[in-house]
């Protein structure tokens, strides 16, 4: 027994000191920058270049203009759109990947892998090729006497849900497909014996046993899509003006930094509320233990 | 006698590795460290250079301004012998104490730049500059796909350019052409106006298709838009592309940037950096550079060498004077404040 705790001991030190670079790491990376990040957010612009050191609350009021504040709401909005139409294709599709033989299981993972091999910006330029006057789509749909004349799609705001939707697809279809993989299919079967509908028992089952895929799926796709500016700028032309695209120009082109990272903080704390809810409400955390 | 040569040869390998360790440290006067954008030269310029005055040239870039200053600021003013960057940006550099004054008896050809770049607010005396191309804001549009003539920036308004222009996310730029159409100057401070303007370009959105700053060019040759303001670069790749394009300068005045090199405060080898300077001011080495960078020729001595085809669009044309140009000019932070609001909201308008 005894023995036993001082190996159990020696073990969590060890434990310790490999983990102990990560946690200088994360210090020195994240939590730094952060740190870095909020206090740049409190300072004044300087008049020619970078920041004097003049503690403000200037960059959040500056914030409360409605042309800024909008830009949170239009951010928010595609997000959720994002993640709503995601949750379904990626269900429908990581639901579909695990059901098939395992050989061909494998093929499909690799079909949703193989893209992000290449940089996602030129996979946005695929969607230009596709979506611009005369391209791709165009070609096609004229051709076939769908349309008589160029459907005018690039830079609309169609075209920058597209782009969303197929940036961010692949983590939910990961995510789903691993749950309904380890799923128990002897209890849909159960289900079935005891009388269930086909449709009861994907609702009853088959769906509260994959919940945890899904949930996890969508703060994997939300959170990324909140803050992804360039599929806005690419397909949308940049008249869909999101937090990412003003935090950019913020930074590069105005060089006003403290107000970039004020913006850059209030996108932070709005992203964290949003998770801190969704945790609360769907209790995604307790689940995430029974995967 | 074999194992001799061997070492003999290994430790000359070890003396040459050594003495390129030096070079890196930028110590040796044989190497000239430019720092600037990327594709600024052709190749030929670069390995002429290095042929002719058997300094090695260690191009180093950066692709935005912003990034240059702060690795230059970081620096301390050394590491770099030559920085070729944007007006604004020197004009910062200046004024954090980074940049030496030119030693003019070093650059023997400095009288073959062209005066109208010269004397400018970011070096009104010519101490710190050297300019090297100009980027001169111009209307480009397809007759074919346009009804009306557009002779300035309030054709842009017409109605019936609805959903067909394109237009760079310079809100400097942008802005301007309004400051432009109401008779301001680009570089008031005074914010009244300048949300006047705000109001008069809300009134262009539903004429715009797309803000971009790369590959605009690339829209107007697809038949995306019909009218662009963009980037003087792509104007040339898209005049080159389509000679029928129009180039128009704007009847309301012309905006203009100018590219310049200037000799870091510590430069560790300003020499090379002011042969380099002179190289390139010589006409033909000039025109051959401007031709291939696709910006307004800054060495008037040059604009005679630059062939046909470019003429039009890389020299100006001589009703074209100090009294209808102006530079965008850094301005007060209320004013830049200002503006990127006027900006932000003229931009969600578009969508």
């Amino acid at each position: 027994m005894n023995n036993s705790m001082t190996t159990a001991k020696r073990r969590n030190r060890a434990l310790a000191l490999c983990a102990a670079p990560l946690y200088v790491f994360t210090l020195l990376f994240v939590l730094g920058p952060l740190i870095y990040m909020v206090i740049l957010s409190f300072l004044t612009r300087a008049e020619v270049w970078g920041v004097v050191n003049e503690f403000t609350f200037k960059n959040y009021a500056d914030l409360l203009q409605p042309v800024y504040l909008k830009t949170f709401g239009e951010s928010l909005k595609l997000a959720l759109l994002t993640t709503a139409i995601d949750m379904v294709l990626g269900y429908a599709f990581g639901y579909f990947m695990a059901r098939r033989p395992p050989e061909k299981r494998r093929l499909l993972l690799l079909l949703v892998m193989v893209p992000f091999w290449t940089s996602s910006l030129m996979r946005l330029y695929g969607w230009v090729i596709i979506f611009r006057a005369n391209g791709t789509l165009d070609t096609v749909l004229m051709g076939l006497h769908i349309t008589k004349e160029p459907l005018k799609l690039l830079y609309t705001y169609p075209a920058v849900v597209v782009g969303m939707i197929y940036a961010l697809l692949p983590f939910m279809i990961l995510s789903v497909y691993t749950s309904v993989e380890k799923m128990d299919w002897s209890l849909v079967e159960a289900a079935r014996d005891l009388g269930a509908s086909p449709a009861k028992a994907f609702l009853t089952v088959t769906l509260k046993l994959t919940l945890p895929g899904l949930l996890t799926g969508v703060i994997l796709t939300f959170i990324p899509s909140i803050g992804l500016f360039f599929v806005a700028d690419i397909l949308g032309g940049n008249k869909v003006v999101l937090v990412g695209n003003v935090i950019q120009e913020q930074l590069m082109k105005v060089h006003n930094w403290p107000f970039a990272a004020a913006m850059a903080v209030v996108l932070m704390a709005m992203t964290s509320l949003m998770i801190f809810l969704y945790r609360k409400i769907t209790h995604v955390s307790e689940l995430e233990g029974m995967v | 006698m074999k194992k001799k040569t061997i070492a003999l040869v290994l430790a000359a390998l070890m003396i040459l590795a050594v003495l390129s360790g030096c070079s890196k440290g930028g110590s040796s006067n044989k190497t000239l460290n430019l720092y600037t954008w990327e594709g600024m030269f052709p190749q030929e310029v670069l390995d002429g250079f290095e042929k002719d005055t058997g300094i090695k040239i260690n191009y180093v870039t950066f692709d935005y301004d912003e990034t240059m200053l702060a690795k230059l600021e970081a620096a301390e003013g050394g590491d770099y012998d030559l920085i070729i960057a944007d007006d604004y940006i020197i004009e910062m550099a200046i004024s954090e104490n980074l940049v030496q004054k030119l030693d003019k008896s070093k650059i023997s050809r400095i009288g073959n730049v062209n005066p109208l770049y010269q004397g400018q607010f970011y070096d009104p005396s010519d101490e710190y500059t050297v300019p090297y191309g100009a980027g001169v804001q111009t209307i480009v549009y397809n007759p074919d796909a346009v009804s009306i003539d557009i002779t300035g920036y309030s054709d842009l308004w017409d109605p019936s350019l609805a959903d067909s222009v394109g237009i760079i996310a310079n809100y400097r730029v942008i802005d301007g052409m309004a400051m432009k159409v109401l008779g301001y100057s680009y570089n008031i401070n005074d914010l009244d106006k300048i949300a006047a303007a705000g109001e008069k370009l809300n009134e262009l959105a539903p004429n715009i298709r797309v803000i971009k700053d790369d590959f605009l060019q690339d829209d107007l040759l697809s038949g995306e838009i019909s009218a662009a303001v963009m980037y003087t670069s792509q104007v040339t790749q898209a005049v080159m592309e389509n000679p029928d394009l129009k180039v128009v300068y704007p009847k309301e005045g012309i905006g203009f940037g100018i590219m310049a090199g200037f000799i870091p405060s510590k430069a560790p080898n300003a020499d090379a950096a002011y042969k380099f300077l002179d190289y390139i001011l010589e006409p033909e080495t000039a025109a051959a550079c401007f031709e291939w960078l696709g910006y307004y020729c800054t060495t008037a001595a040059a604009d005679k060498y630059i062939s046909e085809e470019y003429q039009s669009f890389l020299t100006l044309p001589d009703s074209i004077d100090k009294g209808n140009m102006e530079m965008i000019e850094n301005i007060s932070a209320e004013a830049d404040e200002q503006h990127s609001l006027v900006w932000t909201t003229f931009q969600s308008l578009c969508g």
